[in-house]
């Protein structure tokens, strides 16, 4: 016996496209030499080994395979490669209200849907008020399912999909829907099934959900895994992968600023540039582009400037998150620094950058003395992606702590100064 | 299902490899104990299915009476009065000979007619529950041979009645202690049939098409409407035809189950077109039809099973 609730190896899933069915009748009468389909495999390479008692988080772009998965594991639909098993009964939701007979009331529908779902008659008579309690459908359970509200529909879909008991559970993002107050039982009710030591499968598009139930993640692309381990670092990679499509940068970075007349007097290669620009571990020469929130790092500069005394300049650096948003920079006019000489290297020192997960650019601008006009928009060629293992949110990890008191709420301010009174 | 047999049994490696002929062998023989397990679920969607026909009209449960009686009334009073012409002169207690030799045979074509036509699309409709819930799908193409009989049976019911209450025929004798072979010889023939059409529907969409036509020839060369033994010097090329096929046997039995012996002088003949020494000749070969059609149909239908949730 295993000692995994889920283990899977290799496994996989193509469909079979064909363009025409006449394509398949082919191949039925050439018994399988004449290939009329190509296959499009949805999943691939899946490797899981979940312990009793963990949950399994997946995450990923629409058609990612997420769902091929959950349906490979469910049982629904047959692995094309590769093997899987499950330890101890499995149910899956694969999606609510799968078999609900509109015509039917709603109390025929929970033993249609339950003796669906594996149960005896007799179970479903001794769960049906505990279903219809948790549904919360009062004397609706007795009215056709047709005449419900989607809300009221889905609520007695979970109720009788929550009435399950399964070892493991395998949930599509079916939770997704209905009202925040419903919505809220639903993850109570799973919430309760993890603290049961059961294990749980379940895919969302909300990173949040995903770092809050699972203690593993699993990020698909292209059916393929892109990555898989602790729920943390997963959420967070498919965060900064998110953040990394940018449209135009140098257009969005700096169009504010406005650059610096071009003069027929100098020649191009007289005018101040920036030659490269790189990030280190600080105090090393081992350059860096993956860190994690806090590390150290220096961001070097290399910049020439063949006549100062006409062009005096100043350099700026900055950290730009995806979505154009400046989360911190600074630059030599802010320090009262001054570039003297014809060449040289601009170190900005930057440590325990403690900038939370995400993909960042690193935008130099090259300023005139005054830092009003700019000469030139650089941008480091690599971004910069910073890791996080902490459940913090925004942008940066501030020191923030909790602690608790006994203190009483503050007194009312007495006489309190009333609006558009004047001493 | 005991909880250690079901946890064994979950802890198998599912994999890629087809199905094996192993597992297809057993299943064949399995069905019975799987469809008892499954009691529960038969049950309540076939009970689903037939309410689902009347639910929200008017006479509601009276349908599935009020059907057969009507379709009995068409035959009693129409092809009776008109086909005795042809029949010669009848005695006075098989006045009703034609019109009810046609409704016995026109209630096992009714089942075997509906079940073709709703089992040819019965796992694509359902195909929201074969992608979204894990249970046997065999049992959809079950369900629908077991509501048609069901109906059948109704139509059954409402003839012995009518032959107890009215003179129009006398009382089934003991004869009728064949019917419930017949029902299951039929329900395997039809499963098998159904489960075969079942799945090639998934693959071949337009089964359902061809199966309506197919089955509109099929019901003309089924002595349903006609007797055999009126047709005299025509029919022999094509006797041979009529013996293989499975449905004429099909009605042959349930006609001389119903009806017992019909023994009339048809013109200079005598005319035995329902003899109740003939049904386990009828059976017999119905019964062979009836095992290859449920192998057959299950092979296929197991096989491609693993495909289904892709397909439809």
């Amino acid at each position: 016996m295993t000692e995994y609730a889920i283990e899977a190896q290799g496994l996989g899933k193509a469909y079979r496209i064909y363009p025409k069915p006449l394509r398949r009748v082919g191949e039925w009468l050439t018994w399988g030499r004449y290939k009329g389909h190509h296959e499009f495999w949805a999943l691939r390479g899946i490797d899981l080994a979940l312990k009793p008692g963990s949950s399994l988080g997946l995450c990923g772009a629409n058609g990612a395979g997420k769902s091929t998965l959950l349906k490979v594991l469910s049982g629904t639909t047959a692995p094309t490669e590769g093997r899987y098993r499950i330890r101890g009964r499995a149910a899956s939701l694969l999606e609510l209200g799968a078999g609900f007979h509109q015509d039917f009331t709603g109390r025929a529908n929970i033993l249609l849907n339950g003796v669906m779902m594996g149960f005896s008659r007799r179970e479903l008579m001794q769960k049906t008020p505990e279903i219809i309690e948790f549904a919360e459908l009062g004397s609706y359970i007795d009215e056709p399912v047709r005449t419900y509200s989607s809300g009221m529909g889905l609520r007695l879909a979970f109720a009788i999909a929550a009435s399950v008991n399964p070892e493991v559970l395998i949930i599509d993002e079916v939770f997704a829907v209905g009202d925040m107050y419903f919505q809220k039982k639903c993850v109570d009710r799973i919430y309760e099934f993890k603290k049961q030591n059961r294990t749980i499968v379940f895919c969302s598009h909300s990173l949040y959900d995903l770092r809050q139930f699972c203690d593993v993640a699993l990020w698909l692309e292209g059916g393929k895994p892109r990555a898989q381990g602790d729920s943390i670092f997963v959420t967070n990679e498919y965060a900064a992968f998110q953040r990394q499509h940018i449209g135009s940068v140098a257009e969005a970075v700096h169009g504010d600023i406005p650059l610096v007349p071009a003069s027929a007097r100098r020649r191009p290669e007289d005018m101040p540039r920036i030659l490269d620009a790189r990030i280190y571990r600080l105090g090393t020469d081992e350059e860096c582009y993956e860190i994690q929130s806090g590390d150290s790092v220096e961001i070097r500069v290399w910049w020439k400037n063949p006549r100062p005394s006409e062009t005096p300049i100043q350099i700026g650096v900055a950290f730009m998150r995806g979505d154009m948003t400046t989360c911190g920079g600074q630059a030599t006019h802010f320090k009262g620094l001054t570039l003297s000489g014809t060449e040289g290297c601009l170190v900005l020192k930057a440590p325990e950058l403690r900038l939370l997960a995400g993909q960042f650019l690193i935008p130099v601008v090259l300023f005139d003395g005054e830092g009003v006009h700019r000469y030139q928009d650089y941008l480091m060629p690599q971004n910069l992606l910073v890791r996080a293992y902490t459940k913090d949110i925004g942008l940066f990890r501030l020191d923030l702590e909790f602690e608790q008191r006994r203190l009483a709420p503050p007194a009312p301010k007495d006489a309190p100064v009333e609006a558009g009174a004047r001493p | 299902m005991s909880p250690e047999r079901e946890q064994a049994l979950a802890a198998e490696w599912v994999t890629a490899r087809p199905t094996a002929w192993r597992e297809v062998g057993l299943r064949l023989v399995r069905l019975p104990w799987l469809v008892a397990e499954h009691w529960d679920l038969v049950r309540t969607t076939l009970k689903r299915d037939i309410a689902a026909r009347f639910q929200g009209t008017v006479f509601g449960w009276a349908w599935p009476v009020l059907q057969p009686l009507f379709l009995f009334g068409i035959y009693f009073f129409i092809f009776t009065e008109i086909l005795q012409q042809r029949l010669g002169d009848l005695p006075e207690d098989k006045k009703a000979l034609m019109g009810i030799y046609m409704f016995t045979a026109m209630l096992a074509w009714s089942a075997l007619s509906e079940s073709l036509a709703r089992g040819a699309t019965v796992i694509v409709d359902n195909g929201n529950l074969i992608k979204k819930l894990v249970f046997p799908a065999e049992l959809l193409p079950l369900n629908v041979v077991l509501a048609s009989l069901t109906v059948m049976l109704f139509g059954i019911g409402i003839f012995v009645l009518a032959t107890l209450l009215t003179p129009i025929w006398h009382a089934p004798r003991l004869a009728i202690l064949w019917v419930p072979v017949i029902l299951l010889l039929q329900a395997l023939f039809l499963y098998g049939l159904v489960l075969f059409l079942g799945t090639l529907q998934v693959f071949l969409r337009d089964t359902a098409q061809i199966m309506a036509m197919l089955t509109t020839m099929w019901m003309f060369l089924t002595p349903i409407f006609w007797i055999p033994e009126l047709m005299g010097e025509g029919l022999e090329p094509y006797r041979a035809l009529l013996e293989v096929n499975p449905a004429f046997h099909m009605v042959s039995a349930w006609r001389g189950a119903l009806m017992g012996d019909v023994v009339v002088p048809a013109g200079q003949r005598v005319m035995e077109p329902v003899l109740v020494a003939r049904i386990p000749e009828h059976l017999g070969t119905f019964a062979l039809w009836a095992v290859a059609s449920y192998a057959i149909g299950y092979t296929f239908f197991t096989f491609s099973q693993r495909r289904f949730a892709d397909e439809v």
